[in-house]
C-alpha cells in the first residue's frame, strides 16, 4: 500500500455548486476544480428542502472531522436558502455534537467568476489548523 | 436538454468525493478523484455522493476490515439508517425518468460493487501481514443495504459499477478503463431504450 494522500482538507458544499445549472456554472466558479487543485475532499449538501436524516448523518461526519485533526469549511452561494448550507438546521446538530461551526465562504454569482474563483482559491489555500494541532493527529 | 427533463445522476461513494473517508493509508487522492469526477461530468451527469457508512460507524482512525468483520447486525442496521436517509432522494430521481447510475469502490468491504475483501479469519488484535485477504465477486454491505432500501421501495436495481481503488494494488489505467466502457455502455443503453432510462 502506497504512502497515504490525503489532504487533511474537507468542504461542505451545496448540491447546487457541485451541480451547477448551465446558465449558471459560466457566472461562478467551478468550485469542484477549485477544490481538486486545493486539495480538499468534498461533503455535498443536499438541496433545499427537508433532509432531517441526511443533515444528522453529515453533522456526524463532520463532528469525527474535527475531532480528529481535520480542518473543516463550507462554501455556501448568495442567493441560495440559507447559503445552500442549511445552518439553520445543520449548526445545532454539530453543536449537539460538540463541533465548532465550520469557517464559512459566501460565493457571489454577481461579480466576476474569475475575481471570485481567485477569492475561493485564497480562502481555501489560507485555511488549516493551527501547527500544534496538525503535528497532533497527521503522523 | 429542458431544465425539468430527465437527467443523467451518478450516485457516487462518498470517498470518490472526499479521500479523507478513507481508511487509514487507504487514501491515493488529496481530496476528490479527480478521474471520476471528470468522466462523469464530460458525459452530463449531475453527481450525487452517498454517505461513508465506515465513518459514521467505527471512526476516521478504524482499523483494516473485511466484510466478514462489519458483517453484524449492528453495522446492516446503521447502513439501513443511512439508506433511509438517501433513498428519498433517489427515489425522486427515479420517479422524476432520470439516468441514475451507481459508482461504487470495488474491493471496499461497504461500497463494493463487482468485488469486496474477504477474510473469514481476521480478528483480534490487527497484525496480519500484507495481501492476506481475498478479494471476491460480491456487493459490500452497504451496497447490499442500500440496494435493499430502494428494492422495499419498489424501485428498479440501478446500474453499477465500481472504481477499483481498494483491490490491493491499485491500477488506475484499468480502473479509467472498466469506468469509460461502463458510461458508454450506458450512453448506448439509453439511447436503446428511450424513455425506460432508469432500467439496468
Amino acid at each position: 500500500m502506497s504512502q497515504d494522500a490525503r489532504g487533511w482538507r474537507i468542504a461542505l458544499v451545496p448540491d447546487t455548486l457541485i451541480n451547477a445549472p448551465a446558465a449558471a456554472s459560466a457566472a461562478s466558479p467551478d468550485v469542484l476544480e477549485v477544490l481538486e487543485v486545493n486539495g480538499y475532499g468534498v461533503l455535498q449538501l443536499p438541496p433545499p428542502g427537508e433532509h432531517r436524516l441526511l443533515l444528522a448523518a453529515i453533522a456526524d461526519q463532520v463532528a469525527e472531522y474535527a475531532h480528529h485533526g481535520y480542518a473543516v469549511v463550507a462554501i455556501g452561494v448568495r442567493g441560495e436558502e440559507g447559503d445552500g448550507l442549511h445552518w439553520r438546521r445543520l449548526a445545532p446538530l454539530l453543536r449537539h455534537r460538540g463541533a465548532a461551526l465550520p469557517p464559512r465562504h459566501i460565493i457571489r454569482t454577481d461579480i466576476d467568476a474569475a475575481a471570485e474563483t481567485q477569492r475561493l482559491s485564497a480562502f481555501l489555500a489560507d485555511y488549516d489548523l493551527p501547527p500544534e494541532e496538525q503535528r497532533r493527529w497527521r503522523v | 436538454m429542458q431544465p425539468d427533463g430527465p437527467r443523467k445522476v451518478a450516485l457516487i461513494a462518498n470517498c470518490l468525493l472526499n479521500q479523507n473517508a478513507k481508511v487509514c493509508q487507504g487514501a491515493h487522492y488529496r481530496g476528490i478523484v479527480s478521474p471520476v469526477v471528470e468522466a462523469l461530468r464530460r458525459r452530463g451527469y449531475r453527481l450525487q455522493q452517498l454517505p461513508c457508512p465506515e465513518l459514521a460507524f467505527a471512526g476516521v482512525r478504524r482499523w483494516w476490515a473485511v466484510y466478514e468483520q462489519y458483517d453484524t447486525p449492528a453495522y446492516r442496521d446503521h447502513c439501513r439508517r443511512l439508506a433511509q436517509a438517501i433513498a428519498p432522494q433517489i427515489e425522486q430521481y427515479l420517479r422524476h425518468g432520470d439516468e441514475v447510475i451507481l459508482i461504487g469502490l470495488d474491493g471496499s468491504p461497504s461500497t463494493g460493487v463487482r468485488f469486496t475483501s474477504s477474510a473469514p479469519d481476521w480478528g483480534g488484535r490487527p497484525n496480519r501481514p500484507q495481501d492476506d485477504w481475498h478479494i471476491v465477486p460480491r456487493r459490500g454491505i452497504w451496497i447490499e443495504e442500500l440496494e435493499a432500501e430502494l428494492a422495499r421501495r419498489g424501485l428498479p436495481p440501478l446500474p453499477a459499477t465500481g472504481w477499483a481503488l481498494d483491490m490491493g494494488r491499485f491500477d488506475k489505467a484499468g480502473s479509467q478503463r472498466d469506468l469509460e466502457e461502463f458510461l458508454d455502455s450506458r450512453d448506448v443503453a439509453v439511447g436503446a431504450h428511450g424513455e425506460d432510462a432508469a432500467a439496468p
